[in-house]
């Protein structure tokens, strides 16, 4: 290399050659690169060694699960939407293996199922028999009727513990509903206007007692109603609850709110007021909505209690059957010995099915009560009442009796008694059928013998004021005389010619009349004494009846002295009626004889 | 279904609760304003067959004695000032609102309605105001609560802002 040419002091030495190799280079390098080498040198290491860090992620995956999971429930939560597709692909692809596979748990899982409906099941038939027959029942039916509300949401409003009824779920800034879940059958309207003024409320209240920062309104009650709030940073979850909610409650409605700001952390990032993408969180807000009633009832004093309200009824049912099937069947023997009593009616069979049929066999006269009036008057149901009878004719005297009424066709003013077999006809006939009575030829079956002794005659009613008009007139006499007075002697004429034609009206119906005459006297003076008077104003009375042309045969006198006195009121007037002479006639058969007696 | 909050503002006696009434579906009672200081609406409208539902929180007027609370505006995706068009001092006031209105939610789509537009014989407003209101890029509208003049109009474009505003707030 020429001399003159012009070169640079060569500081670095690079003139001269180097080695690569040599200390002093490397030392140079160290010096001024060492930092940003290493820097590289781990970079490189980092990018070549990419398999290396999936062999190391797989040795700490499990500690970092197992780390995390023990933290909090973010993980599971993170991991459930994957495992849930991961499953469903699962399950398309290869369904035997997985129902393979879960077999050994679903056998239990049924039969406990199984186990827990019946056992709901028993709990219900329970709880019904008791509200139904139990002190409380009758008032909660009561209230149902006061207030006009269907019975089972008065039984559900009792045994409430507690009701979720809607759950908000609300963006936290703005008071926007995002989604909402109530039970179909409450009709929730405005939500989006009460998800703003639950917002407003809470802003209210942190504004009001300065608590905005170191916390919210959580819970609040209005009447049977509370709603807790749970606020998280995106979104708040309200619940409104009937009756009293419990302590886990609140736990768990933060629970679902930190897995919906999880799943929904986009969703909240873009939110400008559209809720659609929170449609999804409905499902999650419906299984907040829950009712508990209260089913876990203390056993033991009260199971028996329990099993008391099932026998008490039943007894009070048991007996109640057999006293009225005891009735029943006291009735039915009333009514057989009472058939069996009635004359005429013979029983051979009598029975009573459980329907209350009746089936009665045997004979009956037909002259005899009939046996459906006598169970009628018995007050029994005779609807139902088969009853076969043969016709017979009794010797009961009741119908043999009967049986001769029916045969001399006795009029109602005649009575028939039967002594012996003797039948005894007394009380008035009109002639005509004492007539035919006194002439029967042959007698009523069951009746050997006729007595008509005590049978009056009644005549035609002409007849019987002609023979009024003579039984009225009375003869009057001095005292101790038996001559006949003036005044006295023209009554006789009349008397005589009704007689008469008395006489002639009875003939023509084959009864002879005859006139006797009763004399009496005042009961001064002795018996004999009287006596002879009487017969003397009898005789004088006969006197003129026969010069008036009654025949003296169809007389008869009869002196009774002072025996048998007409009665009159006063002494004295009974006195003067006494002294007199009174009539009557008296009817018999023409032809007697032929009537046995 | 889209919803957008609406927050009213304006001085007490503005007519703000009068000037929605009938154009709204409400289930709360004037007396809410009295009590939480806000009662919660909801006007449904169609932008372009996409029905937005408006949740319009009339928040009770401003007096001597108590301010708008903040909290009650924060999230708004919209405002409408309500000033009385007969009473100056209400418009005076508009600037120190939307600073409340901005604070709290930010730089949302905002209308002002000179309400009592009926009144035209006690109308305080001048030319130079409603040119004033332009100029500082105010939307605004001369609404009557007696008449209905221009309420569905308000509201149409506060719909229609707030979809076309679409940003986020911080």
């Amino acid at each position: 290399m020429p001399d003159d040419r012009a070169t640079p002091p060569d500081y670095l030495g690079l003139a001269t050659p180097y080695d690569p190799a040599s200390e002093e280079f490397a030392e140079l390098r160290e010096l001024l690169l060492g930092g940003e080498r290493r820097e590289l040198e781990e970079l490189k290491r980092r990018l070549d060694a990419q398999g290396l860090q999936v062999e190391e992620l797989a040795d700490r995956l499990p500690e970092a699960i197992a780390l995390r999971g023990g933290r909090d429930g973010q993980l599971a939560r993170a991991l459930a939407p994957t495992i849930d597709d991961a499953i469903r692909e699962s399950v398309r692809q290869s369904p035997r293996d997985i129902a393979t596979a879960i077999f050994p748990v679903l056998g239990p899982a049924i039969r406990k199922a199984i186990a827990e409906t019946m056992a709901g099941l028993v709990e219900s038939i329970n709880r019904a028999v008791e509200h139904t027959f139990s002190l409380r029942g009758l008032k909660w039916r009561l209230e149902a009727w006061r207030t006009g509300t269907p019975y089972p949401q008065i039984v559900i409003k009792h045994s409430l513990v507690y009701r979720v009824e809607q759950v908000f779920l609300i963006h936290t800034e703005t008071g926007l509903l995002l989604a909402h879940a109530a039970p179909a059958e409450l009709k929730v309207a405005d939500a989006d206007l009460v998800s703003g003024m639950l917002t407003a409320i809470q802003d209210f209240v942190g504004d009001s007692f300065r608590q905005q920062e170191t916390g919210t309104l959580r819970t609040f009650s209005v009447g049977e109603l509370t709603v807790l709030v749970e606020r998280g940073p995106q979104a708040t979850l309200a619940a409104v609850v009937r009756g009293q909610p419990p302590d886990t409650l609140l736990p768990r409605l933060q629970e679902r709110l930190e897995l919906i700001h999880l799943r929904f952390a986009a969703a909240f990032a873009d939110f400008t007021g559209d809720a659609a993408p929170f449609a999804l969180a409905q499902s999650a807000l419906e299984e907040c909505l829950e009712t508990v009633l209260q089913h876990q009832r203390p056993r033991g004093a009260h199971g028996k209690l329990l099993w008391l309200r099932w026998a008490a009824p039943a007894v009070l049912v048991v007996a109640l059957l057999g006293w009225l099937a005891w009735r029943s069947q006291q009735r039915f023997r009333v009514a057989v010995a009472r058939l069996e009593a009635e004359p005429g009616i013979e029983l051979t069979s009598a029975e009573r099915s459980i329907g209350g049929r009746w089936r009665l066999r045997g004979l009956r006269d037909p002259l005899a009560a009939r046996p459906a009036a006598i169970l009628a008057g018995l007050g029994m149901d005779t609807i139902g009442l088969d009853a076969r009878w043969k016709p017979y004719a009794s010797l009961e005297p009741s119908l043999t009796v009967a049986r001769a009424r029916q045969a001399l066709s006795a009029p109602a003013t005649v009575t028939l008694r039967l002594g012996g077999d003797t039948l005894f006809v007394s009380g008035s006939a009109p002639l005509p059928w004492v007539a035919r009575v006194k002439g029967l030829a042959v007698l009523p079956s069951g009746v050997s013998a006729l007595d008509h002794s005590a049978l009056e005659t009644t005549l035609p009613p002409d007849l019987a004021a002609v023979k009024t008009d003579i039984e009225g007139g009375r003869i009057h006499f001095d005292i101790g005389s038996a001559a006949l007075l003036p005044a006295e002697r023209d009554l006789l004429p009349a008397i005589a010619s009704a007689f008469l034609q008395l006489r002639g009206a009875t003939a023509g119906l084959g009864y002879r009349s005859e006139l006797e005459l009763l004399g009496r006297t005042d009961p001064t003076g002795t018996d004999a004494t009287n006596q002879s008077l009487s017969r003397s104003r009898v005789e004088s009375v006969r006197a003129v009846l026969t010069r008036l042309g009654v025949p003296s045969q169809d007389i008869r006198g009869t002196a009774l002295g002072t025996s048998k006195p007409l009665p009159e009121q006063g002494d004295l007037d009974q006195a003067r009626a006494n002294r007199s002479v009174v009539f009557q006639v008296r009817l018999s058969l023409l032809s007697s004889g032929a009537v046995p007696r | 279904m889209i919803q957008k909050k609406v927050c009213m503002v304006g001085v007490y006696g503005t007519g703000k609760t009068s000037l929605v009434q009938q154009y709204v579906h409400s289930i709360f009672s004037v007396k809410y304003h009295s009590t939480v200081g806000v009662k919660i609406d909801r006007k449904v409208v169609d932008i372009g067959g996409t029905p937005v539902t408006l949740v319009l929180w009339d928040v009770a007027g401003r007096d001597a004695t108590q301010d708008i609370p903040a909290s009650y505006l924060k999230g708004a995706h919209a405002f409408l000032f309500v000033v009385d068009g007969t009473r100056r001092t209400t418009f005076e006031q508009l600037a120190d609102l939307r600073a409340l209105a901005r604070g709290a939610a930010g730089d949302v789509p905002a209308m002002v309605a000179l309400n009592k537009a009926d009144l035209k014989a006690e109308w305080a407003l001048t030319e130079r105001d409603e040119a004033a209101l332009v100029t500082e890029g105010w939307h605004h509208l001369r609404t009557s609560a007696k008449t209905g003049a221009c309420v569905e109009e308000a509201f149409g474009w506060l719909a229609g802002a707030t979809l076309r505003d679409g940003s986020k707030r911080p």
